[in-house]
């Protein structure tokens, strides 16, 4: 190893890790291994298409799961709507570029402004109803949302999907239909969206939500406004959502109500909970854990094609074992057992400094 | 195909003077009453059932109007219709309740502990089928029908011994993950453990359908339906003996209202726990295997609406009670059979609407009493 002596080297060292310290530094390799794929096939290295769906696929979950955990790990809101809302963005944008031909960026606001209204309600709902009992409600509500994506034929297609054949619109001549374009496009917005995250989690925001997940009592009596911050967590939520569903639509350009049912709500969910509901890194990894792993990995294999059971299995047996013996999810385990190498690294360096030096005493 | 004008304008008249009355009576009479919140409560009991009762006598009108003739025929038969969902929702929701009950949870297993006794219990017809086929179908079925049910009972006792006790999280909202996760990990596992299911499980009985007298009207019932029942009538009035009379019951009520000083006076809530974990799955079983020949065969997601469903009936008439979720049972399969004469393919939809708005003016359900919290 090189050894720093000269000022000039110093000073880059510093530098340097001033760029590794910044928060913001590991989502840029996330993002950047994300993009790895895509890039190897730009340079033409044969990289199957199923793979590089498999990380598209993930970096929406992620976005979703992130938004999901605003909700669970800092609000403390069990919330099953999440399939519901992410369906609504599917078919908002499936219908506006189809029947109306808008840009991308009007479905954006169209959804986000329906994220907002309906945020809005399920947060009033959560003020009368807590704890299992929401996740109930919400449940309910996502019931209700399928049966309108079923039933409401001339908007969705009914039980038959809604194909999106149509070209997406940027503007009114630029055109943005390639997979891979689409696929850069979900990588920064997924960089931005933990960005943003990590922003709110470390604002007052995020420590009244935190603050009113531990005790709503405590909270009050400390001047956090249960009503803002509760509504505040489920429109954030569910613009996350919903945007999920926007990309997901232009990525997979399918959407089916069956996609959209109590399933894919425990599955965001295990995802939040087997990574680790507060941390972002956490809900990355518990994200890779449960569709990355899947859909990356395993789909590549004739024997897990064949048995997709297997896979939803281990995804349950994945939950389970988390919350029975790591109840912070996967990243604590991670973070433990990297400051354990550590030390055990510390205490060796120290023992072969003595060796090599002689002990102080 | 009915012609329902001015159905959903009277609905929306009529709640809205409900609301406007209650409102106006709570400002000007709640004075003169001394218990002022028993006073609101009954009130409000009062209004929603109103509200409930037009809107069965509006949806008694729309019939009359198109079918003036038979309107009472039709709507009686039409409930009667419901029987067989009626007590497979009863038994699924009583399973719900009890473990609310004792482990503080909700659980989502339920259907699928259920589902996989109903597997087995495919699997035990499958093996009559081939080796004793003088056999008749009741005697088949009910064998089956035990089997299934002790094994979903084993099952239960495993899932709260092996499982949930051991968790390291044991908040409420972490069982309820277990219980998620539980559900994933049997969606997997069944087809792999039990493969492909051939025979369908028959109905317990093929004899022609039973007629009888209601308030006059000629009204027939499946003997399928007859023997469902019974079966849960049976079934519900041992649980609930069971809960008032013995030692366990009093357990249970000694647990639910709180595990720690239930333990302490000599409660011992382990057994009370995993007794209510394997009696829910015992439970659900039995309507598993009810429910399963309108289904045509034994599916993983054979029970995934019911207990959707339960989970709204225990939230409509409270997870407090065990009487309430009961009167939900019966409300949620009427309601949803008599409004998809009205509004055909929409009739979950508005049911659970329904029950939305129920339970936002009553968090605690129809039949919840509200329990203060210490901070």
């Amino acid at each position: 190893m090189m050894i720093c002596r000269t000022e000039v080297c110093k000073d880059r060292k510093a530098r340097f890790k001033q760029i590794t310290n910044h928060p913001y530094f590991g989502f840029f390799i996330i993002t950047f291994l994300m993009l790895i794929v895509q890039l190897l096939r730009v340079t033409g290295v044969p990289v199957s298409n199923t793979l590089i769906r498999a990380f598209g696929i993930t970096m929406i979950y992620i976005i979703i799961a992130l938004g999901f955990s605003i909700l669970l790990g800092y609000a403390g809101l069990a919330s099953l709507g999440t399939a519901g809302f992410v369906g609504i963005g599917t078919y908002i944008l499936g219908y506006f570029t189809k029947n109306l031909e808008a840009s991308i960026f009007i479905v954006i606001l169209v959804s986000i402004l329906g994220a907002i209204v309906i945020g809005l309600i399920v947060g009033f709902i959560s003020l009368r109803i807590e704890g299992m009992y929401l996740a109930i409600i919400t449940l309910g509500l996502s019931e209700i949302l399928n049966e309108v994506f079923k039933n409401a034929v001339s908007i969705t297609n009914g039980t038959n999907g809604l194909g999106l054949d149509s070209q997406l619109i940027i503007f009114k001549n630029l055109i943005f239909i390639n997979h891979n374009t689409i696929f850069i496009f979900t990588a920064i917005i997924m960089f931005v969206m933990m960005i943003l995250t990590l922003n709110l989690i470390k604002s007052p925001t995020g420590r009244a939500l935190l603050a009113m997940r531990n005790s709503t009592s405590a909270a009050q009596a400390m001047g956090v406004s249960i009503l803002k911050y509760r509504l505040m967590a489920f429109i954030v939520s569910t613009v996350y959502a919903m945007l999920g569903g926007v990309i997901y639509m232009s990525y997979i350009s399918f959407s089916i109500p069956t996609t959209w049912s109590l399933a894919f709500s425990l599955n965001i969910l295990a995802a939040v909970i087997v990574g680790g509901s507060q941390s972002i890194y956490g809900i990355v990894l518990g994200t890779f854990m449960i569709f990355g792993l899947n859909l990356g990995v395993f789909q590549q294999f004739d024997f897990f094609k064949e048995n997709p059971a297997i896979s939803v299995m281990f995804n349950g047996l994945l939950i389970i074992l988390v919350i029975m013996f790591y109840p912070g999810g996967l990243i604590r385990l991670v973070t433990t057992t990297y400051y354990k190498l550590k030390n055990a690294l510390a205490k060796l360096k120290m023992k072969w400094r003595n060796y090599r030096y002689g002990s102080d005493n | 195909m009915f012609d329902t004008t001015g159905f959903w304008k009277d609905i929306f008249i009529f709640i809205l003077v409900l609301v406007v009355v209650y409102i106006l009576l709570k400002t000007f009479t709640l004075k003169y009453f001394k218990n002022k919140d028993r006073a609101k409560t009954i009130g409000l009991n009062i209004f929603l059932v109103l509200g409930i009762l037009y809107l069965f006598y509006r949806i008694y009108r729309v019939i009359y109007d198109n079918f003036p003739d038979f309107a009472t025929m039709f709507m009686m038969t039409n409930i009667v219709n419901q029987a067989l969902q009626v007590s497979v929702l009863a038994l699924a929701t009583t399973g719900i309740v009890l473990i609310f009950k004792t482990s503080a949870t909700t659980n989502f297993a339920q259907g699928m502990i259920a589902t996989f006794g109903a597997f087995f219990s495919a699997k035990m017809i499958q093996y009559f089928a081939l080796n004793y086929t003088d056999m008749t179908v009741t005697t088949m079925v009910f064998l089956a029908m035990i089997g299934g049910a002790i094994t979903a009972f084993l099952f239960g006792v495993f899932v709260d011994a092996v499982i949930i006790r051991n968790s390291k999280d044991k908040s409420p909202i972490g069982k309820q993950m277990i219980t998620m996760g539980l559900v994933l990990v049997l969606a997997g596992a069944m087809p792999l453990i039990f493969g492909k299911i051939l025979l369908p499980i028959p109905k317990m009985s093929y004899e022609p359908n039973i007629a009888f007298k209601l308030f006059g009207i000629d009204l027939f019932i499946t003997v399928h339906a007859y023997y469902a029942l019974i079966i849960t009538v049976v079934l519900l009035v041992i649980l609930f003996s069971m809960l008032r009379f013995t030692k366990w019951g009093l357990g249970v009520r000694a647990t639910a209202s709180n595990e720690l000083v239930a333990g302490m006076m000599g409660v011992n809530t382990k057994v009370i726990t995993s007794m209510s974990w394997a009696i829910a799955g015992l439970l659900g079983a039995v309507a598993a295997v009810m429910l399963t020949p309108n289904a045509t065969n034994v599916t993983v997601a054979l029970m995934t609406p019911t207990q959707v469903n339960a989970f709204m009936a225990a939230i409509l008439g409270s997870f407090s009670s065990f009487l309430g979720p009961l009167v939900a049972t019966i409300l949620i399969p009427v309601l949803t059979g008599l409004l998809s004469l009205i509004v055909p393919l929409w009739q979950n939809a508005v049911v659970y609407l329904i029950i939305l708005a129920v339970v936002l003016v009553k968090p605690m359900g129809l039949f919840g009493k509200k329990i203060a919290k210490k901070v």
